[in-house]
């Protein structure tokens, strides 16, 4: 996903500078965005707070923006610590060790590692796509809802925001091979939902 | 030869794009020529990811005014 955002370094020079025109532009291109990397630890009052204190750290420090990484990444970076300073308030913590949370496809397999209950066949072509359907997309939130909150904030910046993937493991202070795993089991838990609704018709 | 769990492991990576080594994908391509549960769980899987929401919406004017607002009080008009 390009960044929608003239990030040229007009642009940045003029935000340096203060300009609040700029810096108004800046919010409104990623303040929805940020707000969804929010949500994805916070509820929603929290996650408006949250977005709210970043905007004012983003202020005061974007004179010494370097623009070493994309403006999207740093934001991202300042939204999340704000994130964490109030998990830690409400005296929780995000779990990342991946090791927490089994592969929800694990079952599926023969101890010979070959499928035993391979995927269902899914109906993708349209009018009766099954992904378009809204009883999945009920289905999909509920399942993102009680996903462990380090695979949906991965799943979010990766496959929901389209973040390179060296960013995110820099953002979160993670390997990439533990965003690897983080990613797979969050997209092998969205897998294993759909394909359970193809089979049964129920979340 | 590549077992199928493997390849549920390794398809993130392929449907990314993203580096793999020429032995992987090879050994990839070649389970995926054979087994048609591995092409059909790729194959979902991309669909799946492809139809996932984006929230790319800019901010209404108001609203950003109004963030603006509490960045520096004295600048309020």
């Amino acid at each position: 996903m390009p960044d929608t955002h003239p990030e040229d370094l007009q642009f940045i020079e003029r935000l340096r500078q203060g300009d609040r025109a700029a810096f108004g532009q800046l919010v409104k291109t990623h303040h929805n965005m940020l707000l969804a990397t929010a949500r994805t630890l916070l509820n929603p009052a929290d996650a408006e707070e949250a977005v709210q204190d970043a905007w004012i750290a983003a202020h005061r420090a974007i004179a010494k923006f370097e623009g070493r990484s994309q403006l999207r990444t740093w934001l991202t970076r300042i939204v999340i610590n704000q994130a964490k300073m109030m998990l830690r308030k409400r005296g929780r913590e995000i779990q990342f060790d991946p090791t927490d949370d089994p592969d929800a496809l694990a079952h599926r397999f023969h101890n010979d590692g070959h499928w035993q209950q391979p995927p269902q066949h899914w109906e993708l072509s349209s009018p009766d796509n099954l992904l378009t359907r809204e009883e999945l997309r009920h289905c999909m939130e509920k399942h993102l809802h009680f996903m462990p909150d380090s695979q949906r904030l991965v799943l979010e910046l990766r496959d929901l925001q389209g973040l390179p993937a060296e960013d995110v493991c820099n953002m979160l202070e993670l390997s990439a091979s533990n965003v690897r795993v983080l990613l797979h089991r969050a997209r092998a838990r969205l897998f294993e939902m759909v394909d359970h609704f193809q089979e049964t018709g129920e979340c | 030869m590549l077992k199928c769990k493997h390849v549920t492991e390794k398809a993130d990576a392929l449907v990314d794009g993203s580096a793999l080594s020429r032995r992987e994908r090879l050994a990839l391509r070649l389970h995926l020529m054979m087994c048609q549960n591995c092409r059909r769980y790729v194959r979902q899987l991309r669909a799946l990811l492809g139809f996932l929401p984006r929230k790319e919406e800019p901010l209404e004017d108001a609203r950003t005014e109004a963030i603006l607002k509490k960045l520096d009080p004295s600048q309020d008009r």
